[in-house]
């Protein structure tokens, strides 16, 4: 097809602005999928996400629609909602010209919107504005254009004013879509070269790679090569996301489509490589996007030593279809062998959380997610740590650098002070305040990631009785007074109770942490002793009381197999629970060490 | 198919009957009882007779107990024919057992079971403080439980047991240390002494509840139990299960039994039975139960069959209940497991952390783990 009849774009947005229910309506109007399918929100199409309301995975669909009396074709790629996968709207955008920026009409930009816009300036694709719902009785149009306008630098004439629900002005949209975004450059003549913007892989076909082609044209049978591997492979198929896999014969300049290939392996796709022809290859791949950064760890062990290979071969199952996720195997001193997780951040960690019970019946002992660190070693060495037990002694230790984000808030101007205070504890460091209008004001931090991480969004939130949103994005390391709290169990170390704070709030947290960890380790049948140590120093102790009593007094004839049934439950009770030395601590006590809350 | 079989047919069984009758409910009572105003115990007693008779053919039983309820709240006559029929059935038991209340057994009850061949006597008198006895809603003073065990030993029981209750809201260590020293002042030979405990439904629990009564601290609870341990053994009387004391040779056979993981036979309403490798119950309604046994009916309303791993469980959690522990080679026996080598992980945490012994080649709990025998006994519960 010509390029000039070609639209390829993103629709982004905060969550719960509409997102789905826009690319449904749009669906539908291009007779793409009947109304009847669109009820389902189609490119949401797993179970976690459904039920969690989110878009993980980025995909595609072709639509046809006429305009001005031409058949244009408009491929859709969807993006995830969620800061943790910015990295995954950052490459959806990467195969579009243009990108729909959505906000719902009754409750204005939000941090999402600003951190999608910030995406999308940086991809260099064209932005148009469209605020939804405006057929709700809040929809305050001209405000949010304002907004939009304010924050964003859209001008609000050039706003489209939609309800994806009943579908007022899609049709409107859809016309500018094809009159005001930008067609694919015509490079149908130079060799072929295709972005792989995202693959999946599928137990019949082996991996499915979608692609958008920037030049040339890609044909069955044709032998492509993969430019980062230099792998070769044969088209056995192309087709289009109609949106069910369609086969077509070839897919040519600016088009967007899958290749099934005979890969068997979803690790010899790197999303963000370029498809070429092997027998006529492109100088140059395309500019690719850097890698995901994992920002988020966590050590996983099995409850019970003997499933280490089952839980191995759990995550290799999970590791298939998500290349962001990674495990590494880790030996614990004091809870055995396990496994680092790398997570792009705490939701794609609960995620896997989730898929690892729902799909398998281990026990997991899980330690409380921490952030990477960068240590510079006395020879200049830079290392990578994703667990405070892999802190170098302190003698062989240069610089301790934190990873920093670019961390903004909107919110109600009432909750200000509130949120502020909240931000100078956890280090934050006010960048700029930014009135959206008298009501609504955006501040921009720089904040130490491990601060925000964890519970921040819902202090803010709690804060702001609901109205705060955020997002952030890493922009670098920095050097700060960082120290180890260290946590000794009846007078052993447990390296993975842990933490890297700074060094002003050490002495705070330790004391506040080992009140959280007297609570969650249950009384044993002796007393046992915590200490909280920093730099090798005991700062402070707590005792968790033995219990006295746990005895059934009487069990004759009648009791027996009431009893029996009893003592079975409070085994189970043990499970979920790791061993160190005599003492059993619950999966809640590793978690509570990340629990600042008094 | 293991090698293990269920407890032998051949194995004669402890024999159980319950009478489910008191004079009124106590407390704190969580068992299945009736007050007898009103009821019809006559013909109760006639349909626990015939339920009995359906066991004529089983040739022997090692031992026999008539617990309850309160046995002794039966009137003399029928009480009288009742232990007539079970002792003449079964002339060889060993041990005979029954249940009394103090102030219900008066001289004539207790003659007639003494010339039936009863030769165990358990009393509940639970405590000898007159407040205690209030609060827990028993009906007889301690004068009535004083005189009532001197009767029986002056009639020539020489096998007489007392239960006593501890940590009994408002107890301290120092009323309980003269409870057991006024038990110990009667010369008996066996006593069991239990932690007070809070059965849901009864009307201790919700007082409890409502805040009206505190339960005992913990500290205290655990130092009364210790205090039992040494001062019975001081006086002779060791423990030779979780609760349970008594001068050597004086332990209760029935109740061994159970703890063996041998067989027995329980007879009336709400009785239990493991008998022919079940484990039943039988229904826990006196009018039901009646129904049924005079319909020709079996009284059985709940059945089990504990399966291989279950007998293995049941056998290590009883057996290590008491003193003696695990026999390995009896354990075997019974159950075709190697016990050492079937709780391998269980007993090396425990041993390790000095909750398990071995002692003589036995398995026991240790000193130490008594108190809190159930978060051990948890890891022997399955496999
Ligand atoms: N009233 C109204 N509700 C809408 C409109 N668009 C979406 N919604 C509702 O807003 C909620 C979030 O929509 P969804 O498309 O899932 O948002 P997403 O998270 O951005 O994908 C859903 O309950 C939709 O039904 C609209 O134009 N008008
Ligand atoms: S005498 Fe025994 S069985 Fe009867 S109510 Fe009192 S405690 Fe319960
Ligand atoms: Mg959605």
């Amino acid at each position: 097809m010509d390029t000039k009849y070609i639209r390829n774009f993103s629709i982004v947005a905060h969550i719960d602005h509409g997102k789905s229910t826009l690319a449904d309506r749009m669906l539908e109007l291009t007779g793409t999928i009947t109304a009847r399918e669109a009820k389902e929100q189609l490119l949401d199409d797993m179970d976690i996400e459904r039920e969690r309301g989110i878009t993980i995975k980025a995909s595609a669909v072709t639509m046809h629609y006429e305009y001005e009396g031409q058949t244009y074709m408009l491929n859709l790629i969807d993006t995830p909602g969620h800061v943790d996968f910015h990295y995954e709207v950052s490459r959806a955008l990467a195969a579009c010209e243009g990108a729909l920026l959505v906000v719902d009409a009754s409750q204005g930009v939000e941090a999402q919107t600003v951190a999608n816009a910030y995406l999308a300036v940086e991809t260099g694709v064209e932005i148009m504005g469209v605020i939804n719902k405006v057929d709700l009785p809040a929809a305050q149009p001209e405000v949010v254009a304002e907004e939009i306008e304010h924050v964003l630098g859209i001008r609000r004439n050039e706003c489209f004013a939609i309800s994806a629900k009943t579908g007022k002005g899609v049709r409107e949209l859809l016309d500018a879509i094809c009159e005001l975004l930008p067609a694919p450059a015509d490079r149908s003549s130079e060799p072929a070269r295709a972005l792989v913007f995202d693959s999946h892989s599928d137990p019949y076909r082996g991996v499915i790679c979608y692609v958008r082609v920037f030049s040339g044209k890609l044909r069955v049978r044709q032998r492509m090569r993969l430019m980062h591997t230099g792998r070769s492979y044969l088209i056995t198929e192309l087709g289009k996301f109609r949106p069910a896999m369609t086969p077509v014969e070839e897919l040519g300049t600016g088009e967007v489509g899958y290749i099934v290939a005979n890969i068997r392996d979803l690790a010899d796709v790197h999303v963000g490589d370029t498809v070429t022809d092997d027998a006529n290859p492109a100088q140059d791949p395309l500019k690719s996007y850097q890698p995901p950064m994992q920002m988020v760890f966590s050590d996983f062990y099995p409850g019970d030593n003997t499933e280490y290979s089952k839980l191995r071969a759990a995550f290799e199952k999970l590791a298939l279809n998500d290349a962001s996720f990674s495990f590494v195997p880790q030996n614990s001193p004091a809870l055995g062998f396990g496994f680092r997780c790398g997570f792009l951040g705490l939701l794609h960690m609960e995620i896997i959380q989730e898929r690892l019970e729902r799909e398998n019946d281990i026990d997991i002992v899980q330690t409380a997610p921490t952030v990477s660190y960068e240590v510079i070693m006395s020879d200049g060495q830079v290392r990578r740590i994703g667990s405070p037990s892999e802190l170098p002694d302190r003698t062989h230790i240069q610089e301790l650098r934190e990873p920093f984000v670019r961390l903004e808030i909107i919110t109600s101007t009432e909750s200000i002070g509130g949120i502020m205070k909240l931000a100078e504890a956890r280090r934050c460091k006010l960048v700029k305040t930014d009135y959206l209008n008298p009501t609504r004001v955006m501040m921009e931090y720089r904040a130490p990631l491990a601060e925000i991480v964890y519970d921040f969004y819902d202090q803010i939130k709690g804060i702001s009785r609901g109205y705060a949103t955020m997002d952030y994005e890493l922009t670098d390391f920095e050097a700060t007074n960082l120290v180890r709290i260290d946590i000794l169990v009846n007078g052993q170390p447990v390296d993975a109770l842990s933490i890297i704070v700074h060094r002003d709030n050490a002495e705070q947290r330790g004391r506040k942490l080992i009140l959280k960890l007297k609570k969650a380790i249950p009384r044993h049948q002796f007393e046992v002793p915590l200490q909280v140590a920093i730099g090798g120093k005991i700062i402070a102790r707590e005792t968790v009381k033995a219990y006295r009593k746990d005895v059934t007094a009487k069990l004759y004839g009648g009791d027996v197999t009431r009893k029996m049934k009893v003592l079975k439950k409070q085994k189970e009770g043990k499970r979920r629970m790791k061993s160190i030395g005599s003492v059993q601590i619950p999966q809640k006590a590793f978690m509570s060490i990340l629990d600042t809350s008094d | 198919m293991s090698p293990h079989s269920a407890p032998s047919d051949d194995e004669a069984p402890g024999l159980y009957l319950h009478v489910p009758f008191c004079a009124s409910k106590c407390g704190y009572c969580g068992f299945y009882s009736q007050p007898t105003a009103g009821r019809d115990m006559h013909r109760l007693v006639t349909a626990l007779l015939t339920e009995v008779r359906r066991h004529h053919a089983t040739p022997a039983v090692r031992t026999i107990y008539i617990g309850g309820g309160s046995p002794t709240s039966l009137p003399v006559d029928l009480l009288a024919r009742l232990v007539e029929t079970v002792a003449s059935a079964w002339p060889d038991a060993r041990e005979f057992t029954v249940e009394c209340n103090p102030g219900q057994a008066g001289v004539e009850m207790l003659s007639v079971l003494a010339r039936c061949g009863v030769n165990r006597l358990s009393f509940g008198v639970q405590s000898f403080h007159a407040g205690e006895l209030e609060l827990l809603g028993r009906r007889h003073s301690v004068d009535d439980a004083l005189r009532s065990v001197r009767q029986a030993q002056d009639l020539g029981f020489a096998n007489v047991g007392i239960d006593l209750i501890f940590a009994v809201p408002g107890s301290t260590l120092d009323s309980w240390q003269q409870c057991l020293e006024s038990a110990l002042s009667l010369g008996i030979q066996h006593i069991s002494a239990y932690s007070l405990s809070f059965e849901p439904g009864t009307p201790l629990y919700e007082a409890r509840r409502l805040g009206r009564i505190d339960s005992v601290e913990e500290d205290t609870d655990r130092a009364m139990y210790e205090l039992a341990i040494d001062l019975l053994a001081a006086a002779g009387l060791a423990q030779y299960e979780i609760s349970n004391f008594a001068r050597e040779g004086f332990e209760c056979r029935h109740n061994m039994g159970c703890w063996e993981n041998r067989p027995y036979i329980g007879i009336g309403p709400s009785a239990a039975s493991y008998w022919l490798g079940e484990r039943t119950a039988n229904v826990a309604d006196i009018d039901a139960y009646i129904r049924r046994i005079e319909a020709g009916l079996t009284a059985t309303e709940q059945r089990q069959q504990p399966n291989h791993d279950d007998c293995i469980c049941e056998t290590a959690v009883l057996n290590l209940r008491t003193r003696r522990g695990v026999d390995p080679a009896d354990f075997q026996r019974r159950t075709g497991a190697d016990f050492r080598k079937v709780f391998a992980a269980s007993l090396h945490r425990h041993e390790r952390d000095g909750l398990v012994e071995t002692q003589a080649g036995r398995i026991r709990l240790a000193r130490r783990a008594l108190a809190v025998a159930d978060s051990v006994l948890c890891d022997f519960s399955s496999l």
